[in-house]
């Protein structure tokens, strides 16, 4: 379980998230909305470490990322996928897949390879395995950022607004295969502006306004009348995305 | 023939001159490249007291001429510290000391070029410091610093010339004796020009190959 409790982040006397309280079981995907500089980047960047918490405490599997040693193993259960792909640029796809399991999961090389090349064509990247980075399209590359990502088995899947690099070919490349990593119950903290998308794969939904949590409901009630749209912020952010 | 002018037999010496030169360079590029590396380790992690230090060291030794720090450790040393040091260790001392500051300078600059990012990418995938350093930020590093690095290594080459004032016997040296020998300058430091001159071509061009290795990953091919 991921849990975050009454944290609170501040840059430069912001307060980027404000006693943000949320947690995350085993098997659920938590879509995270909210307009930009609503704080979302911010609260999955705490939760792997990237960001120093200034108040409140995360824990994945009871690991505490404000403690370096227990960040290491709390690091080992979640892997990220940044909006940027944030691949390495001087490794084809096969070696970035590799890197963690064997550097930091001391995999063998020769396991980790097979285990990589089985992973990239599961993404439908099979023929581009031995491709640098540079030599893929967008949508490749985030495909390999997604499956980097599965590389070192984690138990939580933290994504970062995967799809907002992409024109929407490639972003509909990308989410079919979210959605069936979602039907195989791998758990999600989805960072999003897919609205729709979300509205299909997700199990809850977490609104966020000015560092705020707003709402954090199972997502059919999210988008019912008398639930999540009874809040006028969220009704009000949902018609702005749909005229988008 | 007064002194004697030029022989065949001066090119042996040539050669011999040229050899102590390629010698004296490629011993202080090697160690300054493992000083100025380790100097730009220490910056990477940020050890305190030690940091600033190197930044010292090598900012006062990159905006001083290696002339006046070549005759400040060849006469300096034995005078404050009793130590004699014989004109090819002052070569070696002052120049692994001039080159390895400028090697920093492009290894920390190359450092601060890799992304926050790709550091950020290491770090949430439980890569330590050091392998982050090693596996993620060296590598993209050394392609970046590998043009500036090659720029570096041919003029340090022709800066080993300044030894020969000291009175190690350098290709420059050499020139210096056949030309007072034959009194036939211009055929004397053209030889020697040309020598210097294909040193540096082979430099840049094995440099050149290299470059392109480190590279095959980027489409950026150069202009």
């Amino acid at each position: 379980m991921i849990k975050i409790e009454g944290v609170r982040k501040v840059f430069n006397g912001v307060t980027v998230l404000d006693h943000i309280d949320l947690k995350v079981e085993k098997g659920e995907v938590v879509s995270i909305l909210g307009s930009s500089g609503s704080g979302k980047s911010t609260l999955l960047r705490c939760i792997n470490g990237l960001e120093k918490l200034d108040g409140g405490s995360i824990s994945v599997d009871g690991f505490d990322v404000a403690r370096p040693k227990e960040l290491a193993e709390a690091r080992k259960r979640s892997a990220t996928v940044f909006q940027l792909f944030n691949l390495y640029p001087h490794m084809t796809a096969v070696q970035n897949l590799m890197l963690a399991p064997v550097e930091v999961l001391k995999v063998p090389k020769a396991k980790a390879e097979a285990d990589a090349r089985a992973l990239l064509a599961s993404v439908g990247l099979s023929e581009r395995a031995d491709a640098y980075p540079a030599q893929l399209s967008g949508g490749q590359r985030q495909r390999v950022g997604i499956a980097r990502a599965l590389a070192v088995n984690p138990s939580y899947l933290l994504l970062d607004e995967v799809t907002s690099a992409l024109d929407p070919e490639m972003t509909a490349e990308v989410l079919r295969i979210l959605a069936r990593l979602a039907d195989e119950g791998t758990t999600m903290v989805f960072v999003t502006h897919e609205v729709e998308f979300a509205r299909t794969i997700s199990s809850r939904v977490v609104f966020l306004e000015k560092g705020r949590l707003l709402v954090d409901l199972p997502t059919t009630e999210f988008f019912a009348d008398d639930g999540g749209l009874a809040n006028p912020r969220v009704r009000q952010f949902l018609s702005n995305m749909s005229k988008g | 023939m007064q002194y004697g002018s030029f022989t065949w037999y001066d090119l042996v010496l040539l050669g011999q001159g040229l050899s102590v030169s390629v010698l004296v360079f490629l011993a202080t590029s090697a160690i300054g490249l493992v000083l100025g590396i380790a100097w730009a380790t220490v910056r990477f992690y940020r050890i305190p007291v030690l940091m600033q230090l190197v930044t010292l060291v090598a900012e006062t030794l990159k905006n001083s001429p290696v002339l006046v720090q070549l005759f400040l450790v060849f006469f300096g040393l034995p005078v404050l510290a009793q130590i004699n040091v014989t004109p090819v260790q002052a070569a070696v001392i002052t120049l692994s000391g001039n080159t390895a500051a400028f090697i920093y300078v492009i290894a920390v600059s190359a450092i601060e070029s890799v992304g926050r990012d790709q550091i950020e990418a290491a770090r949430v995938f439980g890569l330590s410091r050091w392998q982050t350093l090693r596996r993620v930020v060296s590598p993209q590093a050394t392609a970046f610093a590998i043009g500036p690095l090659i720029g570096l290594a041919v003029n340090q080459l022709q800066v080993t010339s300044l030894v020969s004032v000291i009175g190690v016997v350098d290709l420059t040296k050499i020139g210096n004796i056949l030309n007072l020998r034959t009194l036939e300058p211009f055929i004397v430091w053209t030889a020697v020009g040309v020598l210097y001159y294909l040193c540096a071509k082979l430099i840049a061009r094995l440099g050149g190959k290299l470059e392109a290795r480190l590279r095959v990953h980027s489409d950026w091919k150069g202009l």
